[in-house]
């Protein structure tokens, strides 16, 4: 009995520390466009700058557009893909992929969308639209 | 006066009146069920607790069980007043409620009203609510002595959380829940504009996610709902076991329970997959996304709960792990609501989910949960009854059992990748989701060792077998196996060594679970349900093997020949960095057709504007022609305006992908942006609707475009065409000039032939345009008045003739006025074999229902037998 309980332990360790340290491996934490730099698969958190240009080049077949991260970098990104649904209506921006020089290359995107929740600005502008 | 009356009675129960206060009504009903329950979490424990040792086992029709069955009901009505209420308030677009607002609005269709019943989190919690009610009365109806009771106090603990979550009480500082009823004001009682007008309502909702209106996702979520109160049924008969202390007589009537849980969750995260694959243009039915997590891992540890089930109700094993799965997988559910629902995943899931304050809550109903189910187990755990000699390894008992803890690993797994958020902060402050490889390197092994154990586990469970009698049977599978797996790997080029692997046993759960099909079959079908789910699993494998193995992007030969270069590491960009993405998705002009992947012809053929019932949506027709037979199809996916949050002056855009489905392979394709689209958003800019008439301007684009064009040269020899921009010019011969057209003192007045072919519409005219030498003042001039093609805005000169090589030069102008601008955006992918995930899916399903109805006839004639007995 003794030398199976062993083994079984054994086994449930090995398992378990393989296991979470794989598991920390293939997680990362969010950084800001300056601490991508030279990191593959960078996971960078911001929001869309929509006073800069915007849009999907044909010839390329990319799409590019400018975003804030949460230090207050702005930075151009380019998503080698069509614009994806909903872009402009995210609240937030989570873009996976590397720096180069001062462009984000993104192989990822998401969106974070909106709160529809508790979002008094929608209701403000029919409140006033239906005043005036 | 009678009139007056009429309708002041009609404003009080129908009118505005009635809307006004409903909600009042609403609200009421939610706390009298609340309060109704905590009545009979009493009455049900007292039930319970009446049953001494000497009445147990007589059905109990005490006072206190008559007073549950009665406060149940009261639950039932309070529940079934507050759910109408809310499809009343949703149906009459009564946008004062917030809910309402929120989830619908004016245009919603009638059929996608339940969906917005449940679109938000209050409405999915009251259907859950509603559902578990439902399932209450299923037990009390069922369920005999001693479990009834004590089964009926774990509903309403259940209960008495869920319901908490959309009370809407505020008891001072505390809020509790968040009610599906509260008004605008309620919602935001600090907004400026409210308080200037309180009795503001907005005249229209901010509708129902576009997402969400498919048909798909009109099933998906009270199934998922059913599946969710379903799996508190085996919670509660465990939590009824440890409390009676009779540790083997429950899983009769749980496991028909069990096993509907969890067809229903099957069926339930096959719909959402479907939902994914169909609807969103995610690319694939699984992404490992948390919300799908979500559903799967309840899922596995209810099937390996299953497993345990039916080894104990065969042969008194197991009582422990069968407690334990029980209780893990109602568990897990709440754990998974709190994930999805408290906020925590925010940043994980492409799903929205916003905390509604409900987080104090969730953590609370989850610590109650795990503190009565592990804290009982615990607490009971000494006195569970074990075997007293253990079984050998070439067991039904053992294989079965070693599967149910695989299925427990492999949701474990899940589970840490999905609680990244919590788990993942040992390892970073800021933790990401992990890579989707996380989930793909484990689950492989864990499932392929699931695969060999079903194939030995289900030869052994129905027959003895020595290893070498073993090895007798398994040779005929093992040989139809190794002659199907080379064929996969000839016929689909599997070159990786672990591929082949997966492949050999994904067969061989084929094959080897086949033959068991296949003898018993012989023997009686109505024990095929387990064995017909096993093989259903192989099928599975193989269909999502195949599937994400041989996806493949449909590209023109251009960017086929560029992706090739990425892959080999050959292209760069400007900055000479290499470029890692391959090009998924390529133009397509209206009629001139592209070549996909050396198969299929593909040609755009135009659009379709639908304002039913998405105004302003477009249809593109895009037609697939083989060049290799004669097989020929048109696509026809959607791009349609999101009704949501745009504000004046712009528009979002949403796709509705279409799919070819084939039992070879599905072709998938969406159209991520169009001319149409561009024009639209420069009218929407403009501030024109999107639905008003296109053509009204379009002459005078042309003009506008006319004045950019530059002039171009064409030279032209006979019979040669030419192609340039848009258009072919074809120089067919000279004509001669009438004296009267040229000036006077002409020398050379000459006419040339000229057929012009507009490629895009196939149109053509022939232009005649005249070439003159004259003298005037003793100096030479020429004359060539221009001829214009009306139709296309285009201007042609014959500007002089090119003795020497024979060849006349034409002067063009207009050529880009009349580019009919009509072009889109493809992504398209073959999938193949998506159509074997779905068939090894059913096969799934309809294996569990077998098994169901075999396990519950088995507990009616159990039932039936005991009461003879009496």
């Amino acid at each position: 009995m003794k030398p199976k309980v062993l083994f079984g332990v054994i086994a449930i360790v090995a398992f378990t520390s393989l296991l979470f340290y794989n598991f920390g491996n293939s997680i990362s934490t969010y950084v800001d466009f300056e601490q991508a730099k030279g990191k593959q698969g960078a996971h960078v958190v911001g929001v869309w700058d929509s006073s800069k240009e915007m849009g999907f080049s044909r010839e390329t077949m990319q799409f590019s557009f400018y975003m804030e991260d949460q230090s207050g970098n702005i930075r151009k990104v380019i998503f080698p893909k069509a614009k994806p649904n909903n872009f402009e209506q995210a609240d937030q921006l989570v873009v996976i992929g590397q720096m180069r020089g001062e462009v984000f290359y993104a192989q990822d995107m998401l969106m974070k969308c909106p709160s529809k929740y508790n979002d008094p600005n929608v209701l403000q502008m029919q409140a006033t639209s239906a005043s005036s | 006066m009678l009139p007056l009356l009429l309708s002041g009675l009609y404003d009080v129960f129908f009118g505005t009146v009635w809307f006004e206060q409903s909600g009042l009504v609403g609200k009421a009903s939610l706390s009298v069920a609340f309060v109704v329950t905590l009545l009979t979490l009493f009455t049900a424990y007292m039930a319970s607790r009446g049953l001494s040792d000497q009445n147990r086992h007589t059905d109990n029709e005490s006072f206190w069980g008559r007073l549950t069955v009665f406060f149940w009901i009261a639950q039932g009505i309070t529940l079934l007043l507050a759910s109408l209420i809310l499809l009343q308030l949703l149906k009459n677009h009564q946008f004062q409620y917030y809910y309402v607002w929120n989830h619908t609005s004016l245009d919603l269709l009638p059929k996608y009203l339940l969906s917005a019943f449940y679109g938000g989190q209050e409405g999915s919690f009251m259907l859950w609510i509603l559902l578990s009610t439902l399932i209450g009365f299923g037990l009390i109806r069922w369920t005999r002595a001693p479990y009834r009771w004590p089964v009926m106090f774990v509903m309403a603990f259940t209960q008495i959380f869920l319901l908490s979550m959309i009370l809407g009480w505020t008891i001072g500082d505390i809020h509790i829940g968040a009610s599906p009823f509260r008004t605008i004001l309620e919602e935001m009682p600090d907004a400026p504009f409210l308080q200037a007008n309180p009795a503001f309502v907005p005249a229209d909702g901010r509708g129902l996610n576009d997402l969400l209106k498919s048909p798909w996702m009109m099933i998906h979520p009270p199934l998922l709902f059913v599946g969710f109160s379903m799996m508190t049924v085996p919670f509660a008969f465990a939590i009824a076991s440890l409390w009676t202390r009779t540790y083997h007589e429950w899983i009769r009537p749980a496991l028909p329970w069990t096993l509907v849980a969890n067809v229903m969750l099957l069926t339930a995260i096959f719909l959402g997959g479907y939902w994914a694959y169909e609807t969103l243009s995610f690319g694939g039915y699984w992404a490992w996304d948390p919300v799908e997590n979500a559903s799967l891992v309840p899922w596995l540890i209810g099937t390996a709960g299953i497993h345990t089930m039916i080894i104990q109700t065969r042969s008194s094993r197991a009582h422990k792990a069968s407690l334990f799965f029980a209780i893990f997988a109602y568990m897990l559910i709440v754990y998974e609501t709190f994930l999805t629902r408290s906020g925590v995943l925010a940043n994980a899931s492409v799903h929205s989910f916003v905390d509604l304050g409900l987080y104090n809550q969730l953590l609370l109903f989850m610590l109650a949960i795990t503190g009565i189910g592990i804290g009982f187990y615990l607490y009971r755990y000494r006195e569970l009854p074990s075997p007293e000699k253990e079984s050998s390894i070439l067991s039904g008992e053992f294989l079965t059992f070693t599967g149910a803890v695989a299925l427990l690993v492999m949701g474990l797994v899940i589970i840490l990748g999905t609680s990244s958020p919590i788990i993942g902060r040992l390892f970073y402050p800021n933790p990401t989701p992990p890579e989707i490889s996380f989930y793909n390197d484990w689950s492989t092994p864990i499932v392929l060792l699931m695969g060999i154990l079903t194939v030995v586990g289900q030869m052994v469970f129905w027959k003895k077998h020595t290893w070498e009698s073993l090895a007798g049977k398994l040779i005929w599978p093992l040989l139809l196996t190794s002659v199907a797996t080379l064929s996969t790997i000839l016929l689909g080029n599997v070159r990786d060594l672990y591929d082949m692997l997966i492949y050999f046993i994904s067969w061989f759960v084929v094959f080897g679970n086949g033959a068991v099909l296949v003898s018993l079959l012989v023997k009686d079908p109505k024990l095929v349900g387990g064995t017909l789910t096993h093989v259903g699993f192989g099928v599975l494998l193989l269909g999502i093997l195949a599937s994400s193995k041989y996806n493949s992007f449909l590209v023109p030969p251009v960017v086929e020949n560029f992706n090739n270069r990425v892959k080999a590491g050959e292209a760069f960009d400007e900055e000479g960095f290499p470029i890692t993405n391959m090009i998924e998705s390529f133009m397509l002009e209206r009629n001139q057709p592209k070549l996909l992947n050396q198969k299929y012809l593909v040609t755009y053929e135009g659009y379709e504007r639908i304002d039913e019932p998405r105004p302003g949506a477009q249809i593109y027709n895009i037609r697939f022609k083989s060049i290799l037979s004669d097989e020929e199809f048109v696509l026809r996916p959607e791009v349609y305006p999101m009704n949501s949050t745009a504000g004046t002056g712009r528009v979002d855009w949403s796709v509705d992908p279409d799919i070819r489905t084939g039992w070879m392979s599905d072709i998938y394709l969406y159209v991520g942006g169009s001319a149409l689209v561009e024009k639209q958003n420069e009218r929407i800019a403009e501030g024109l609707s999107l639905t008003s008439d296109l053509g009204s301007n379009a002459s005078a684009e042309a003009e506008d475009r006319r004045s950019e064009d530059s002039l171009a040269t064409v030279v032209l020899r006979p019979n040669e065409p030419l192609v340039v921009q848009n258009y072919q010019f074809t120089f067919k011969e000279y004509a001669p000039a009438q004296q009267e057209e040229v000036p006077p003192g002409t020398q050379v007045g000459i006419r040339a032939v000229v057929d012009v072919l507009h490629q895009p519409t196939g149109k053509r005219y022939e232009v005649v345009p005249l070439f003159a030498v004259f003298i005037e003042n003793g100096q030479s001039m020429t004359y060539s008045p221009p001829l214009r093609v009306e139709e296309w805005s285009l201007e042609v000169q014959f500007a002089s003739v090119v003795p020497d090589e024979n060849a006349i030069q034409l002067n063009v102008t207009g050529l880009k006025a009349f580019i009919e601008e009509d072009w889109i955006f493809v992504t398209a992918e073959k999938k193949p074999f998506v159509s074997v995930v779905w068939f090894g899916t059913f096969m799934l399903m309809a294996g569990f229902s077998v098994s169901t109805i075999r396990h519950w006839q088995r507990d009616r004639d159990a039932n039936r037998m005991a009461k003879q007995e009496k």
